[in-house]
């Protein structure tokens, strides 16, 4: 009958002291630079209808959501993400409000993935969204909020990849594949698997000139050179206006002065009918998958009832701790400043004194001895506390200092007072 | 300098791996010598090498516990992972098909009830429902796949067929080729973009190779 009971589901986990507090360390950072670009936060449901995901346009597949019913027989998921929540608000609940309208938000999503490498079926995301912009500002300001979240969590060797699905998008239309085709031949280039994208290109006819492009399109990525050389490869305009975009986002992201950040990759291509302009990944050492995603998505909104541009970015915060672990990077712990070790008869006093050091702002743990003062200086090694305080009869008080062995008389006032 | 870790598929890709990259000038000594050390190095290049079980190389990659590996086709095609798939290393040639007895031939969609025998199920499953729209039944073996419609268990199997010569002794003919397999490279994800020129400088290496003996 309690078979499980001791065990927790796949790919979800407890998170303790040390690894809890330096996430919420690094949410803290995050939530800081999200607001300090005016991105506010909200919180949307855990539990949405199963039709909130299941649209056209951005279909997480179906045996990927975790599924349940309603008092009424409804399908509901736990959310797989917050961007298609974030669209679904601002088409209903904010559809008259003035564009643009800037959402951030950090929150748990569930998914069954393969887990490993930093990936869980329950993992953090936290991110921001603008709807209501066409504009390569917003499409670098993502970018630009994405570099400063990293750097804010304190990460500083990380690159992020830039690609424009319409640069493909315009040469697949011109190339005339099938619907069939373009899908499989998109993933293909992803997968910069040229011998596959080859076998469907010889498929059809076309100039030698496209034919070349498409051939090399796996391999379009590098630094920022990688634009100018296909400006003069094409002539097609979709693809040139993709170009001009990024190069746009691209010299923006320079008045940033983030530049050495950026990398260019024409060959990135994540969900066709999702995405629909620029689109971006960030990396880093440490984890074999990307840390970050993000891009433009123009059409979501509309499969809820109301055209608005869109564009955003999410990070994997299991993700970022996972490259800071093997990396070795060190993070934040939590720290008991003293602990405070009395016997019941001067219990009053020991409170009295832990609760005005709490006042300034200093962490405090009590200790009610039983046996000797060795009891709570057990206790205080054990959980790596450097002072211990022993409130003694008739006000009578010493400060056991661990790390140095001494031991020294002090007084109420001078404790509280210094 | 960071080392770069290489998975070399252990077996029949494992010497004609090690080759190519001793044409490219990285040092394999080590892994040559008959050693019982998991893993190798070259340490003037600082690239490391591990020899894993083929079907174990795409994850180590994907999961970047390897930055490159070296891999068959199939193996990709069965494990379904999330790699750069960067060349075609040529060799290893042959392809995966669907088998069945002769009498099959042309007359694989009048079969209402299709069982499959087969050591990829996933290309198998992949195969039936997106090439040819049907739901099927797979039986998972673990070798001589050829067995499996001659005493019965399966209608037809999919499996590599290099000569057809075993095929043929059994009375089976290829009635499909779902794909033409080779070993590949692969790289990871993130090793790609955070390793570029380094590891461009072993892709475009090892390609120089395989032009120069074509």
């Amino acid at each position: 009958m309690s078979k499980w009971k001791i065990y927790t589901p796949d790919g979800v986990r407890d998170i303790l002291f040390d690894e809890c507090y330096a996430k919420r360390e690094m949410e803290n950072r995050i939530r800081n630079t999200f607001r300090s670009y005016g991105y506010y936060e909200i919180e949307t449901p855990t539990i949405e209808f199963f039709d909130v995901f299941s649209s056209e346009i951005e279909h997480f597949p179906q045996e990927s959501m975790v599924k349940f019913f309603d008092q009424k027989g409804r399908i509901l998921v736990l959310r797989p993400d917050i961007t298609v929540p974030v669209a679904r608000i601002t088409a209903t609940k904010n559809r008259d409000v003035q564009l643009p309208i800037k959402y951030s938000y950090i929150g748990n999503v569930f998914r069954f993935n393969e887990v490993g490498g930093g990936r869980q079926n329950e993992f953090t995301q936290a991110g921001v969204e603008m709807l209501g912009d066409y504009s390569s500002e917003s499409d670098a300001e993502i970018i630009a909020v994405a570099i400063n979240t990293l750097k804010s969590a304190g990460l500083e060797n990380f690159q992020i990849d830039i690609g424009q699905v319409e640069f493909f998008k315009g040469l697949a239309e011109e190339a005339g594949f099938s619907n069939e085709d373009v899908d499989r031949i998109s993933k293909l280039i992803d997968r910069k698997d040229f011998v596959g994208v080859e076998e469907i290109v010889n498929r059809y006819k076309m100039s030698s000139e496209l034919r070349e492009l498409i051939l090399k399109l796996p391999g379009l990525f590098g630094s920022i050179e990688v634009i100018e050389k296909f400006k003069k490869a094409t002539k097609n305009v979709r693809s040139l206006a993709a170009l001009e975009n990024i190069e746009e986002v691209i010299g923006i992201l320079g008045d940033y002065g983030f530049s050495k950040y950026i990398s260019v990759d024409l060959g990135m291509l994540k969900g066709l009918n999702y995405d629909t302009g620029i689109i971006f990944r960030g990396f880093t050492h440490g984890v074999g998958f990307p840390i970050l995603s993000g891009g433009r998505y123009d059409s979501l909104t509309s499969s809820f009832g109301k055209d608005c541009p869109a564009t955003g970015f999410s990070l994997g915060i299991n993700m970022l701790m996972t490259a800071f672990e093997n990396t070795q990077m060190s993070s934040e712990k939590p720290s008991v400043d003293s602990l405070i070790c009395y016997k019941k008869c001067n219990r009053k006093s020991a409170i009295e004194i832990a609760e005005a050091l709490r006042r300034q702002a200093l962490n405090i743990e009590t200790f009610m001895l039983i046996e000797e003062i060795e009891q709570g200086i057990d206790y205080a090694v054990s959980k790596q506390i450097g002072g211990v305080v022993f409130i003694q009869d008739n006000g009578k008080i010493t400060i056991h200092d661990i790390v140095k062995n001494t031991i020294n008389e002090t007084s109420y006032d001078e404790l509280i007072n210094n | 300098m960071r080392y770069l870790t290489i998975a070399l598929s252990k077996g029949r890709l494992t010497d004609m791996s090690i080759e190519l990259f001793e044409a490219i000038g990285i040092d394999c000594t080590e892994l040559k010598s008959s050693t019982r050390k998991l893993i190798l190095s070259d340490e003037k290049n600082k690239i490391k090498f591990f020899l894993a079980k083929p079907a174990d190389v795409p994850t180590y990659v994907e999961y970047g516990a390897a930055d490159i590996g070296i891999v068959g086709k199939d193996t990709l095609l069965e494990e379904g992972r999330n790699v750069y798939e960067v060349l075609d290393l040529g060799f290893a040639a042959c392809k995966m098909a669907l088998a069945g007895p002769a009498e099959l031939q042309g007359k694989i969609d009048e079969l209402n009830i299709k069982r499959v025998g087969t050591k990829y199920p996933n290309i198998a499953r992949n195969y039936f429902e997106k090439n040819r729209r049907e739901s099927v039944e797979i039986i998972k073996l673990n070798g001589s796949v050829e067995l499996a419609p001659l005493v019965g268990l399966s209608e037809v199997i999919v499996d590599l067929v290099e000569s057809g010569r075993t095929l043929k002794e059994n009375g089976l003919v290829v009635l499909d080729t779902i794909a033409d397999i080779s070993a590949r490279m692969v790289v990871n994800r993130v090793s790609m973009k955070m390793e570029n020129e380094r590891i461009q400088k072993i892709i475009d290496g090892v390609r120089e190779q395989l032009v120069a003996r074509r």
